[in-house]
């Protein structure tokens, strides 16, 4: 009986390391479930390694392929258009409002929101029982974190980690560039566009955080969020550099849009359009949470300073 | 009073005053005299208000020899002046037809708008922003032309449908306005529920701005604007009959008819011409004329000329506060109109009451 | 043939509502300068329907109306305007004009839009006003003063307008009883200083005997009766219009028929 008892505890033993040497090693079924906390204060538990995912914005979209995971998304919006691959995954539609009905005969186990639009189809999914997991970056380091939690909710968190540390270590290269440069020599930069309506990113938004990064003076530092101005506001400011972002469709039209620019009453004595310095840019680079912000911050840099 | 009472009455006072023969030249006289000196000055002192403060001193050498700092130079004369003297347009545009409006339909309450043309002009705009946005950057400058054409679409549908209606009266027109109205509405917001990216744009379109004002567009809109209000002055003496009653202004030999599809195409024309470069400024067509009447009397010869004046001086106001309340972002100016415009209206009321 | 003694001829008017129910079937009828034809008949007889095709608003399905020897349905509305004027039952204005201010769009027909209204115009307006007592409300806001003053106005109005044919729809409605023959009494002037010649639509069957040289009986859209007060109003004409037998007296003055109740 006492060797028995032995016996056991000795395997016992022996088993508990083998375990944790099982646990560390494989990521399939010892990770699962986990609880996440989202962007919007919601605890979600993840049962398992999701293998059907839908995302409801461009920005997951673009995450998931950046971590390599397109092979398990089943659904994405209308608006998912980077990168080309997109085309061939069944879409659901629009990002607001969601068709629920689609959603669900795709039988996800894990659906990518976004709060900003979608919050009322969000609870409506939980209810359903389905694993939601809003996402609302608003900085450069908010998006990081996404794609780490992203990673780790997909059993990919080294990967994520990577990921990220090639990232920062981009935008610390960039940053260290930056600090040289006395603020006095920094241009002053305005984003514009090609519309009557003249809209413009303030503090608080993606693209200003960009400019700051790349050693740039946004002159709509002082307003918060995207906001309307109008063409008075822009020529007291006088700006050097204006930078027009549009969608990669009209990106052939360029000396259009400089001319026109250019040509625009009350704006003749600005810096940038007396020297042309009239940058046009791809607008997804900057609009989207993605990893292709580090893209669109090194573009920046290179037209600031370069 | 006694038969004696009014022989003694009509033999004493002049024939001159009784009848106010000189009354009514004499006071257009005046009142144009006072209009456009206001006009003047008032534009002169919103031309300080702005982004940049501007103090009357930089003005008058600005206009006197120019100045050494080209920004602001260009401020003023390339930015600012055009937003005021296409605010003082729009303004005296929009007062004029809806008090011909009013007159029309003997309905205090019709503004420029109610007969289905701004609504047209909406939907042509909406329609060119979204188009803007989908083809990238061809569309863009063409938005008033976007705008002028849905304009005249709807103007073509309110005038078919008012034909088909056979009692020969204001109401139909109404309807047919109204309706069309409800219809390009409906419109409006589909395309509005559908646009993601586009929907910004559209709404501040359709809150009125001047903020885009510049000499080409002025150029544009100044002829239609200024020969409309004039073709509408022109009316006065039959607008006049007209609120007696349709069958009393027949029987006057007005053909009723015909003043009001002429004077429904007129000012739908100029509020099209006016409405696709600003957008749809609220509130001064329909209170406009109403303070007109207050102060100068419902005579449409006095009152049209009266509005316009008004108009243009109210709306510069406005849009005064609209850019510097909140410096440098800009509260749209048809919120201003109406926050500014009601109170006043509401003054102007009991003090008349009294 | 011209004829020089009628200011009105209708000759086989019918009258109806977009191929509805006919209104006014066969009227038939001459109106000499100078007199002052009453048309009576029960609600619903077509009066003031009567009243809006001899103005020319209404036009005829079948017949034919003559105005001083023109056919009155060819004419434009600027020149029928110089002709007839109408005094109307409702007097309800949009803006408040000022009395006189009324009373001058009388000269609308005569005035050039471009130069607005002569000194002749005024004196003409203010000449009417006087005749029918109204000259001291002149200033007073249209909306502010009674209907009845309101009235004596647009009489005034109507007078300014030199009319050769005067129409009246129940004018005297809202006048108190001095002023319903004050007024009466200067549209009889008129007919003789001036040569007008007028139609009036009365409720008051007394009243129209009395200010009418003939009558006009009207009964669901067809004459029942055209004639002197005392052919037209008799027990069996208004028994047969109106359905109730009336008791008719002789004025004591005047001679015509009256009727108690």
């Amino acid at each position: 009986m006492k060797i028995f008892k032995k016996s056991i505890l000795i395997f016992i033993f022996l088993l508990f390391p083998l375990n944790l040497f099982l646990l560390m090693g494989s990521s399939i079924t010892v990770n699962y479930p986990l609880t996440i906390i989202d962007d919007t204060g919601t605890a979600v538990t993840i049962p398992q390694e999701p293998q059907r995912i839908i995302s409801t914005a461009p920005s997951n979209t673009e995450i998931l392929f950046a971590l390599g995971l397109q092979k398990k998304i089943v659904g994405i919006t209308n608006y998912c258009n980077f990168p080309e691959e997109t085309k061939n995954i069944e879409k659901i539609g629009e990002m607001t409002p969601l068709n629920l009905e689609k959603i669900i005969s795709l039988y996800p186990d894990l659906i990518l929101a976004y709060p900003g639009l979608q919050l009322k189809e969000i609870q409506r999914l939980r209810e359903l029982g389905l694993s939601v997991i809003a996402l609302d970056p608003l900085t450069l380091e908010d998006t990081f974190k996404s794609v780490k939690m992203i990673a780790n909710i997909c059993g990919i968190s080294e990967k994520g980690s990577l990921l990220v540390d090639n990232l920062t270590q981009r935008v610390n290269i960039i940053k260290s560039k930056v600090l040289k440069i006395p603020i006095s020599v920094r241009p002053k930069i305005f984003v514009g566009s090609t519309f009557e309506t003249i809209f413009t990113p303030g503090a608080g938004t993606l693209f200003h955080e960009l400019i700051t990064l790349a050693g740039g003076e946004n002159i709509a530092a002082g307003l918060s969020f995207w906001k309307k101005v109008s063409p008075e506001f822009v020529a007291q400011a006088e700006p050097d550099i204006i930078i027009v972002p549009v969608g990669a469709m009209n990106q052939g039209e360029e000396s259009k849009i400089k001319r026109d620019l250019s040509q625009h009453p009350g704006w003749s004595n600005i810096p940038a359009i007396k020297n042309q310095k009239i940058f046009i840019v791809n607008e997804d680079l900057f609009y989207r949470a993605v990893p292709r912000l580090v893209d669109g911050l090194e573009l920046l840099y290179g037209i600031f300073y370069e | 009073m006694g038969s004696n009472c009014y022989m003694e009455f009509s033999m004493n006072k002049p024939l001159v005053e009784i009848a106010g023969y000189t009354n009514w030249r004499k006071k257009l006289i005046l009142m144009l005299l006072v209009g456009s000196l206001s006009i003047l000055v008032v534009s002169l002192i919103c031309l300080n208000f702005g982004v940049v403060p501007i103090n009357p001193k930089d003005i008058i050498s600005l206009l006197l020899n120019g100045t050494q700092d080209k920004t602001k130079n260009l401020i003023i004369w390339q930015l600012r002046a055009p937003r005021i003297v296409l605010g003082v347009i729009t303004g005296a545009a929009l007062s004029t037809v809806g008090g011909a409006f009013q007159g029309i339909l003997r309905n205090p309450l019709a503004d420029p708008y109610i007969l289905g043309v701004s609504a047209g002009a909406a939907l042509g705009a909406c329609i060119g922003i979204a188009l803007q946005h989908a083809t990238g950057y061809l569309f863009a400058s063409y938005l008033p032309l976007f705008a002028f054409i849905g304009a005249m679409f709807s103007l073509y549908l309110v005038y078919q449908s008012s034909k088909i209606s056979y009692s020969a009266n204001s109401t139909g027109l109404l309807l047919a306005g109204v309706a069309i109205t409800f219809l390009f509405s409906a419109l409006i917001t589909i395309l509005l529920a559908i646009s993601r990216k586009e929907l910004q744009s559209m709404v501040f379109w359709l809150m009125g701005d001047l903020s885009a004002a510049n000499w080409k567009k002025i150029s544009i809109i100044t002829l239609p604007a200024i020969i409309g209000c004039l073709l509408l002055f022109f009316s006065s003496l039959d607008l006049n009959a007209l609120s007696l009653g349709e069958e009393e202004a027949l029987h006057l030999g007005i053909n009723t008819g015909k003043l009001r599809i002429r004077i429904f195409l007129i000012g739908s024309i100029i509020i099209a011409s006016v409405v696709s470069f600003t957008g749809l400024i609220g509130f001064v067509g329909l209170v406009i004329p109403h303070i007109a009447r207050l102060l100068v009397g419902p005579d449409h010869r006095i009152m049209l000329p009266a509005s316009a004046f008004l108009g243009g001086i109210f709306l510069i106001l406005c849009d005064v506060l609209a850019r510097t309340v909140i410096a440098p972002t800009e509260i749209p100016i048809g919120a201003i109109t109406a926050i500014v415009g009601a109170p006043l209206f509401i003054y102007l009321l009991r003090r008349k009451n009294k | 043939m011209a004829d020089n003694h009628n200011v009105l001829t209708l000759k086989g008017v019918h009258f109806s509502y977009n191929n509805n129910r006919e209104i006014l079937s066969d009227i038939n009828f001459h109106l000499p300068k100078g007199e002052l034809l009453g048309i009576i008949g029960p609600n619903g007889s077509g009066k003031t329907t009567l009243l809006k095709v001899i103005s020319g608003i209404l036009k005829p399905k079948k017949g034919e109306i003559s105005l001083l020897n023109q056919n009155l349905n060819k004419l434009p509305i600027e020149q029928i305007a110089k002709f007839i004027s109408v005094v109307p039952q409702d007097t309800w204005v949009t803006f408040n004009f000022k009395a006189k201010e009324v009373v001058f769009m009388g000269r609308l027909p005569y005035v050039s839009r471009l130069r607005g209204e002569t000194l002749e115009d005024y004196q003409i307006s203010r000449e009417a006003m006087e005749k029918t007592h109204s000259l001291s409300l002149a200033e007073n806001n249209i909306q502010e003063i009674s209907g009845g003053e309101r009235q004596r106005i647009f009489m005034a109005k109507a007078l300014a307008q030199t009319p050769q044919l005067l129409l009246l729809d129940e004018f005297t409605s809202h006048l108190d009883l001095n002023y319903k023959y004050e007024m009466l009494n200067l549209l009889k002037r008129a007919l003789k200083e001036e040569g007008l010649t007028i139609i009036s639509v009365f409720h008051d069957l007394n009243l129209a005997s009395i200010a009418s040289h003939r009558l006009l009986l009207l009964n669901e859209g067809k004459i029942e009766k055209i004639g002197l007060p005392q052919e037209v109003l008799t027990e069996e004409m208004i028994q047969k219009a109106y359905g109730v037998r009336p008791i008719l007296i002789n004025h004591p003055r005047l001679k015509v028929p009256q009727v108690i109740m």
